[in-house]
């Protein structure tokens, strides 16, 4: 059944013009930013070389051109994401789930599922530029692996972000501020410093502090724990939400 | 246009049992204690005025909307305690039909086959029944939003037939038909009421005297009438019980 979802929602989302449109927008972010870093490393090669534990190639493009994608990634996943819940209502779509033998866990977890299949093509697509420079140079793949499994799980907790915000309202507009709002604050507290102790627990939730590391090629279980308790949380929010729907009879 | 009497399945649960379904919707009472039973062959309008609770009355028969009081039982499967049964059980038709303007018919009902548990050849069987059942056979490959209200109504219906529901629950079906689609809707619907039960709700006794075999009154959110849809006087007691 939620493989059924899936491929609706997927299905829908590759019928939408506005899904192409983004997807070449994202192309060419992904290109303009990957060969100004490419050039950018040429210029200071020579410099890296001569430190003590220079930076490779791989280790460079990982900090430069992935990293600032996971923002870009933020900000895109809600907008695939906006329509999963809200356009059902408005279109009066959603009877036909709701009277469907279809529970409000395999629906959200469908509908998730469809999502995040689109948006992980889309950083199979930032990565593989970065693969393909295997042809020319020896590239660092357990550190391509690293830092596509942060670009996975920051995208996965934003969606599941955007599905939560699409479930409770019938306005997409809404429902893509309200999420984008959320994440962008939680990026902010990672720039913020928080000197004093009771607020340092705000770093903690912040998503910049904790992909760094997958860029850098460590692998945190507690970072990884964070991701997926954000993406558990919210598609649990979802489903209280769907649930709640048909309590209160809107 | 013949109407089938109630077939009794020989079988000693109904198909539909609705006991003392009470809900409140906002601050008013939309639905008050209403209790309904269906065997199979029975089709039964719900007949209304405008704002009377029918679409409320369907919406917790087939379980999009939870009631405060009361119980459905569908098939032997409580709404309650076995809810994805119970619906497994049930076709509905809402008063707008649920279509994904973006979808080619047989796309969507091929999604509606899915989402019911359909596979394979039987899915396929199905769809194409369903489709020549409903007429659908000259839009078949036409995308959902070309398409006029007659044949989004029938889209619909197709829908909640795919999976031949015991019970068959149908707002308004006749919105948007010519006389022709009219017609073949009804005989659509007495077909299906003789192998399973049929509610359909209507504001026109016409209507419900032309499908059903048996008509359910409902005033204010409470059921104040439930007899046999043939007899002459059945136009004095809906009067009668709406004003």
């Amino acid at each position: 059944m939620i493989a059924t979802i899936a491929r609706h929602e997927s299905t829908r989302l590759l019928r939408s013009g506005q899904t192409w449109i983004m997807a070449a927008l994202l192309a060419a972010l992904f290109g303009f930013l990957f060969l100004k870093q490419l050039e950018a490393f040429i210029d200071v090669q020579a410099q890296l070389a001569a430190q003590d534990h220079p930076v490779g190639l791989t280790g460079f493009l990982s900090v430069r051109y992935l990293e600032p994608l996971a923002l870009a990634f933020t900000l895109v996943a809600p907008l695939f994401a906006m329509r999963t819940f809200s356009d059902e209502f408005r279109h009066n779509t959603y009877a036909l789930w709701q009277s469907s033998p279809v529970s409000a866990t395999a629906l959200v977890i469908g509908k998730f599922a469809g999502v995040l299949l689109i948006m992980s093509l889309l950083v199979l697509l930032a990565v593989s530029l970065l693969i393909c420079m295997q042809l020319f140079v020896r590239v660092d793949f357990p550190l391509i692996g690293s830092a596509t499994l942060g670009l996975l799980l920051c995208t996965s907790a934003c969606t599941a972000c955007g599905v939560f915000f699409s479930s409770l309202t019938r306005q997409s507009l809404i429902a893509i501020v309200a999420s984008l709002a959320l994440l962008l604050f939680s990026w902010v507290l990672g720039s913020a410093s928080f000197s004093a102790a009771p607020l340092q627990f705000l770093a903690d939730l912040s998503i910049a502090n904790h992909l760094r590391g997958f860029f850098q090629g460590y692998i945190h279980t507690g970072d990884i724990a964070f991701f997926v308790i954000i993406t558990l949380l919210f598609l649990g929010l979802s489903v209280i939400r769907l649930d709640s729907l048909r309590q209160s009879g809107h | 246009m013949a109407v089938p009497d109630p077939i009794t399945n020989g079988s000693s649960t109904p198909l539909l049992t609705a006991s003392a379904l009470s809900r409140r919707l906002s601050s008013d009472a939309a639905v008050t204690d209403i209790s309904l039973t269906l065997d199979r062959g029975d089709v039964v309008g719900l007949l209304g005025l405008n704002g009377a609770g029918k679409s409320t009355t369907l919406r917790l028969l087939c379980g999009v909307l939870v009631p405060d009081q009361g119980s459905v039982t569908i098939n032997g499967f409580s709404m309650a305690d076995s809810p994805l049964q119970a619906r497994q059980q049930v076709g509905y038709l809402p008063d707008e039909p649920p279509l994904y303007n973006d979808m080619r018919v047989h796309e969507y009902l091929t999604l509606a086959g899915r989402i019911r548990g359909l596979r394979g050849n039987a899915l396929v069987q199905r769809r194409e029944t369903v489709t020549e059942q409903c007429l659908l056979q000259s839009v078949d490959k036409k995308l959902i939003g070309t398409l006029s209200k007659g044949f989004r109504q029938r889209v619909g219906l197709a829908q909640a037939l795919i999976h031949e529901p015991a019970v068959l629950l149908l707002d308004e079906p006749s919105n948007g038909l010519d006389p022709q689609q009219l017609d073949s809707m009804r005989k659509l619907i007495i077909d299906t009421g003789s192998s399973s039960a049929v509610i359909l709700s209507t504001h026109l006794l016409s209507e419900a005297r032309a499908t059903c075999n048996r008509v359910a009154i409902i005033h204010a959110g409470r059921l104040v009438a439930d007899r046999p849809a043939e007899g002459t006087d059945l136009e004095l007691v809906f009067h009668g019980a709406t004003t």
